[in-house]
C-alpha cells in the first residue's frame, strides 16, 4: 500500500536479495498484530467524541492494562496461542462514530423480531424496537445515546471495566478502545416473545472496528438474544498476487443476568476470508438464573474469542455450545472459562471442531469449581473431527477443583475422523459416499445449529454450512477416514 | 481382606521408613553450584573430556534457562544450599559383605537382602550419591545383561554409553535436565542384548540420606532388539526439616520389537523437591510400560514420557499420585505419537486430602504422518475433602486426520454409600475409606509384583492414616 518506491537500477543486484514485496518482520506467535492502541488514541477517542472525565480515566486505565498485560496470561494456556495469521500493522481503528438513526422505531422490524440494531463500521444502519418491547421498558440503544440519556447508569454499568476480564489484554482493549457499543436492558419480569438481533458488519480492509455489547436482564426476565457478525460489504475483488489488507473486529458480549432470570444467545459469526476477530463473552449469573449460548464459528482468517462465565448465585446454571468449521487457512483459538461459585450450580460446555484443508483449531476450556461451590455439577467436552490431513486440532479441558462435594465434575474429548460404520450404514441405504459424508459432518455440527431461536438465522446457518463443506469437499476432504 | 491376619499386615511402620543414620562423608561437594563444582565432580571420577565438556555445556544452559513457570513453588528452592555431591565410601562394593555396616544396617531396615533372596534379580542401592552396593546374579551376567551403576558404565562400556547418553533427554530438554546433565552422579546403567529375555525383575533402591543433600541420578537403560525387560526403582528417604532436592534424569531406548516395563514408587519424605525427567523412545514394534507412583516428597513435577518413533510401536502409562498435608503432586504422563500405527494408553488416579494438592497434566501429540494412532487418556481423581485441592491439565495436539482418540476425566469424593456397606460389614470408617481407595488405585498395584503391592498398599494406608477425624 506505499506509494514510495526506489528506482530499479538504484538497487544493485549482485550482493542483495532479489526485489520482494516489503515484507513485515518476523513476529512471534503471541506478538500482538498491531500498534494503535496507545495512550494517543486514548485521549483521543475521549476528546473527539466529547466524552466525560471519568470515561477519559476508564480509557486511560484500560490502556494502562492493556500495556502491562501478556496477550496470554495463562501459563497453561501460553504455548497454545498463534497469531501470526494476522498482519494489522496499518489498520486505523474508527474514532468517531457517524450519526445515523438514535432513536428506537428508526429502520424496518423483520418479522418474528421484537427488535433489532444493525451496525455498520462506524454507523449505525437500523434501530427498532416492537411496541411490546417498548411498552414493556426494554432498552436498547448505543453507548453514546445510553451517556447521553442516563450518564450515572452508563458510567455505574461501564467503570472498572465491569464484567471484562481484568487479566485480558485483549479485553482490556475493547475496554479502552471501543468505538461503538450497544447496550440492552430487559426489566424485571418482562418476557419477550421474540428475539433480539444485534448485528455488526465489519469488513472494511485496513480499519479496525473495536466494540462491545452489554446486555442486563432484571428479575425474571426473560430473552433470546441472536448475535451476528456478517461482512460489511462485497467481496473484495483482487489481482492475482496482490495482497488485500485484512481489516479488523473486536467485540464483547458482556451479560449480567439477575434473579431467576433466563437467557439464550445464539451467535453467528461469518465474517470475511479477510477479517481478524477477537471476542469476549462474559457472564455473571445469579440465583436461579440460567444461561445458554449457542455459537458458531465460520468466518474470518483468525479468530482468539474467550467465554467467562460466573456462576454466582446459586442453583444458576450455564450451557454453551459452541462449533467451529474451519477450512484453507484458518485459525480458530477458543478459550472458555467456567467458574462455579454458588451452591448447586450446573456447567455444561460443549465445543465440536471440523477442519478441513489446513484449519486449526485450539479448544481451551478451564472449568474452576471454588470451595463454596457445594454441590456442583460441571461438564466440559471438546470433540474435534479432522477431515483433511494438514489440519491440526488441539484440545485441552481442564479442571480446577477446590470442593470435592460435587454431583459431577468431569471432562471428555475425544477426535477422530468420521466414523467408517456411520458412513457405511448411511452407504448401505443408497446415500452416495459424498453425500454420507457430509451429512455425517454437519449432523455433528447440528447441537448448535437447533439452538438458533431465529428461523431466518437457523436456515442461513445451515446454508453457510453447507457452502462451506462443498468449498472444502473437492479434494481429500473427509475422504482418508474412509479409505484407510 | 478383613481377616486379622491382613490387619496384622498393614500395622503402622513409618518409623521404618524414617531414620537417619550419622555416615562420615569421604568425599564431598562445597554448597553450592559453581563451575568449579562441576569441573570438580568430574574430576572425582576421572571422566574422560568429553564427559566434562558436557557437563560444562550442561551447567551454562541451566543458568541460561529461566525457572519454569507453568508450576509454583520452585522458587523457593535454593540452589546454593544443596551439596551437589557427596560419595559415602571409596569404592564401590561388589558383595555384600564388603558393604560398611552402617550402611548396611539401613539397607536391613529397607529390607533388601530379604527381597533379594526372594525373587530379584539384582540390586543396584543407592545410598546417597553413589552406587555402594551392587550384585547381579550369575545367570544375568551369562546371558549378557549388564546392570550396573551409571559411573562404572560409562568407563566399561565407553562406547554404548556415549552412542546414547543424552540422545532420549538432551541437557536443553528443561532447567532440570540441565542440572543432572551438569552434576549427575550415580544412576543404573542397564543394557538387555539382542533378543534376550530378562526373568526377574531388575531392582535399584535409591536413597537419600544427609540434610540438603541433593540426588542427580542418571539412569540410561538400552534394550536391544527383540529384549524384555522390567526394572523397578523404589524410594524411601529420612525425614528432615529444611528442604532436599531429587532432580534426576531417566532415559530408556526401546530398540525394534523389545519390550520394556519400568516401575517407580517413589516415597520421598515430605521436604524433598522430586524434579524428574523420565523420557522413553519406542522404535518398531517395540512396547514401552511406565508404572509410576508419587506418594512422597513435598513438590513432584514428573511427567514420564514415550515418544513412539517407530511404526507399530505402542506405549502404556500408569501414572498414580496421593498428596497429603503440605503436598503438591504434579505429576501425569506424555504420549508422542510420531510414527503410524502406534498407539498409546493413559491412565492416572489422584487422591488428595488433607490439603494436598494432585494435579495431573499430560500431553497427548499426533504428529503430521502418523497415520493409524489409537490413542486413549483416562484421569480419576478422588479428593478426601474439602481443604484439598484437584487439577486436570490435559494437553490434546492432533495433527493427523484418522487418529482415534478418547479422553475422560472425573473428579469426585469417595461414595458414602459404599463406605456405609463396609461399615455395615463391620469394618470401621477408616478402614472401609482405606479398602475403598485401594480398590480405586488397583489399576495401578495389580501390575506390580506382589511383594511391592504389599509395600505399595502400606504406604498408601500410612499415607491415609489420621485423615479422618
Amino acid at each position: 500500500m506505499t506509494s514510495t518506491s526506489t528506482p530499479s537500477e538504484a538497487v544493485p543486484a549482485s550482493n542483495t536479495e532479489p526485489a520482494r514485496p516489503a515484507r513485515t518482520p518476523r513476529r512471534a506467535p503471541a506478538d500482538l498484530p498491531f500498534r494503535f492502541a496507545d495512550r494517543g488514541l486514548a485521549q483521543a477517542l475521549a476528546a473527539e467524541r466529547s466524552e466525560p472525565d471519568w470515561l477519559r480515566d476508564e480509557r486511560l486505565a484500560a490502556w494502562q492494562a492493556f500495556e502491562a498485560l501478556p496477550v496470554e496470561s495463562n501459563q497453561l494456556y501460553t504455548p497454545y496461542v498463534d497469531l501470526r495469521g494476522a498482519i494489522l500493522d496499518e489498520v486505523r481503528p474508527w474514532v468517531r462514530t457517524a450519526s445515523g438513526p438514535d432513536a428506537a422505531n428508526s429502520g424496518e422490524l423483520p418479522e418474528g423480531v421484537d427488535g433489532l440494531i444493525e451496525l455498520r463500521e462506524d454507523q449505525v444502519v437500523a434501530l427498532a424496537l416492537s411496541p411490546a418491547a417498548s411498552a414493556a421498558g426494554v432498552i436498547l440503544e448505543t453507548f453514546g445515546t445510553a451517556l447521553d440519556r442516563d450518564p450515572d447508569g452508563f458510567r455505574a454499568d461501564v467503570e472498572g471495566g465491569a464484567t471484562l476480564p481484568a487479566d485480558d489484554k485483549l479485553a482490556q482493549l475493547a475496554r479502552g478502545f471501543w468505538s461503538q457499543g450497544v447496550s440492552l436492558v430487559v426489566p424485571d419480569h418482562v418476557h419477550l416473545a421474540h428475539p433480539i438481533l444485534v448485528r455488526w458488519g465489519s469488513g472494511n480492509p485496513e480499519r479496525a472496528l473495536i466494540t462491545r455489547t452489554i446486555v442486563r436482564l432484571g428479575t425474571g426476565a426473560d430473552l433470546t438474544l441472536v448475535e451476528e457478525q456478517v461482512p460489511s460489504g462485497a467481496d473484495i475483488e483482487c489481482a492475482e498476487g496482490e495482497i488485500v489488507p485484512q481489516g479488523f473486529f473486536h467485540g464483547t458480549t458482556e451479560v449480567v443476568l439477575g434473579a431467576d432470570a433466563r437467557l439464550a444467545v445464539a451467535a453467528i459469526q461469518d465474517l470475511g476470508p479477510r477479517q481478524i476477530v477477537f471476542q469476549h463473552r462474559t457472564s455473571q449469573i445469579g440465583e436461579g438464573a440460567s444461561l445458554h449460548w449457542a455459537l458458531a464459528q465460520l468466518g474470518s482468517r483468525l479468530v482468539r474469542s474467550r467465554v467467562d462465565n460466573r456462576l454466582e448465585g446459586d442453583r444458576s446454571s450455564v450451557e454453551q455450545a459452541e462449533i467451529v468449521f474451519g477450512g484453507e487457512e484458518q485459525v480458530f483459538d477458543l478459550t472458555s472459562y467456567t467458574r462455579h461459585l454458588g451452591r448447586d450450580t450446573t456447567g455444561n460446555l460443549l465445543s465440536k471442531g471440523a477442519l478441513l484443508d489446513r484449519a486449526r483449531s485450539y479448544m481451551k476450556g478451564l472449568i474452576t469449581i471454588e470451595k463454596s461451590a457445594v454441590g456442583t455439577d460441571s461438564f466440559l467436552g471438546e470433540f474435534g473431527m479432522n477431515l483433511s490431513r494438514a489440519t491440526r486440532a488441539v484440545a485441552i479441558p481442564s479442571l480446577e477443583i477446590d470442593q470435592p462435594d460435587c454431583r459431577r465434575a468431569a471432562h471428555s474429548s475425544s477426535v477422530g475422523p468420521i466414523d467408517p460404520a456411520q458412513l457405511f450404514y448411511l452407504e448401505s441405504r443408497g446415500i452416495p459416499p459424498d453425500e454420507a459424508r457430509k451429512f455425517i459432518v454437519l449432523g455433528f455440527l447440528e447441537p448448535v445449529v437447533a439452538r438458533v431461536p431465529l428461523e431466518a438465522a437457523q436456515e442461513r446457518l445451515r446454508e453457510l454450512l453447507e457452502e462451506k463443506w462443498a468449498a472444502g469437499s473437492d479434494g481429500t476432504a473427509g475422504s482418508a477416514g474412509a479409505a484407510a | 481382606m478383613t481377616s486379622s491376619k491382613t490387619r496384622e499386615a498393614v500395622v503402622d511402620r513409618r518409623d521404618q521408613y524414617a531414620f537417619h543414620d550419622d555416615i562420615a562423608y569421604l568425599r564431598e561437594t562445597k554448597r553450592g553450584l559453581t563451575r568449579d563444582t562441576v569441573e570438580e565432580i568430574s574430576g572425582f571420577k576421572n571422566e574422560p573430556d568429553w564427559m566434562l565438556q558436557s557437563r560444562l555445556r550442561a551447567y551454562d544452559h541451566f543458568l541460561k534457562r529461566p525457572m519454569p513457570m507453568w508450576t509454583d513453588g520452585l522458587d523457593k528452592i535454593d540452589f546454593d544450599k544443596i551439596v551437589y555431591y557427596r560419595k559415602p565410601s571409596e569404592r564401590e562394593e561388589k558383595s555384600w559383605d564388603d558393604v560398611p555396616e552402617q550402611i548396611k544396617a539401613t539397607f536391613e531396615k529397607l529390607g533388601i537382602p530379604e527381597a533379594e533372596r526372594k525373587f530379584l534379580a539384582g540390586v543396584g542401592a543407592q545410598y546417597d550419591s553413589e552406587v555402594v552396593y551392587h550384585s547381579v546374579r550369575e545367570e544375568l551376567a551369562k546371558i549378557g545383561v549388564v546392570f550396573m551403576g551409571t559411573d562404572q558404565g560409562l568407563k566399561e562400556y565407553p562406547e554404548l554409553f556415549r552412542k546414547f547418553y543424552g540422545t532420549v533427554v538432551p541437557h536443553e530438554d528443561n532447567k532440570f535436565s540441565a542440572l543432572n546433565g551438569a552434576v549427575w552422579s550415580g544412576g543404573s546403567f542397564v543394557y538387555v542384548p539382542k533378543g534376550v529375555e530378562v526373568p526377574l525383575p531388575l531392582q535399584a533402591y535409591f536413597r537419600i540420606n544427609g540434610e540438603n543433600t541433593g540426588q542427580f541420578e542418571r539412569t540410561l537403560i538400552v534394550v536391544d532388539e527383540g529384549a524384555k525387560v522390567h526394572y523397578i526403582e523404589g524410594c524411601t528417604a529420612p525425614i528432615y526439616a529444611t528442604d532436599s532436592l531429587h532432580v534426576a534424569v531417566v532415559e530408556v531406548i526401546a530398540l525394534a520389537g523389545s519390550k520394556v516395563r519400568y516401575t517407580t514408587i517413589q516415597n520421598w519424605s515430605n521436604d524433598v523437591y522430586n524434579l524428574v525427567t523420565k523420557r522413553a523412545h519406542a522404535h518398531a514394534n517395540s512396547t514401552v510400560e511406565w508404572i509410576d507412583a508419587n506418594t512422597g516428597s513435598r513438590k513432584t513435577v514428573k511427567f514420564p514420557s514415550i515418544y513412539l518413533r517407530g511404526e507399530n510401536s505402542s506405549a502404556d502409562i500408569i501414572s498414580v499420585a496421593v498428596a497429603g498435608r503440605g503436598q503438591h503432586q504434579d505429576t501425569g504422563a506424555k504420549a508422542i505419537h510420531l510414527a503410524k500405527n502406534t498407539t498409546s494408553r493413559i491412565v492416572s488416579k489422584s487422591v488428595s486430602k488433607d490439603g494436598g494438592r494432585a494435579t495431573y497434566r499430560g500431553q497427548l501429540k499426533v504428529s503430521p504422518g502418523a497415520t493409524g494412532v489409537v490413542a486413549s487418556v483416562r484421569c480419576d481423581a478422588l479428593m478426601l475433602d474439602d481443604e484439598s485441592r484437584s487439577d486436570t491439565y490435559p494437553y490434546i495436539d492432533i495433527q493427523e486426520d484418522d487418529t482415534t482418540m478418547t479422553h475422560e476425566a472425573t473428579v469426585g469424593k469417595i461414595s458414602q454409600d459404599q463406605i456405609f456397606y463396609l461399615m455395615s460389614r463391620g469394618l470401621t470408617e477408616n478402614e472401609a475409606q482405606n479398602l475403598v481407595i485401594q480398590g480405586f488405585l488397583e489399576v495401578f498395584t495389580k501390575e506390580l509384583p506382589m511383594e511391592y503391592a504389599i509395600e505399595f498398599n502400606r504406604l498408601v494406608k500410612l499415607e491415609m492414616e489420621g485423615s479422618l477425624g
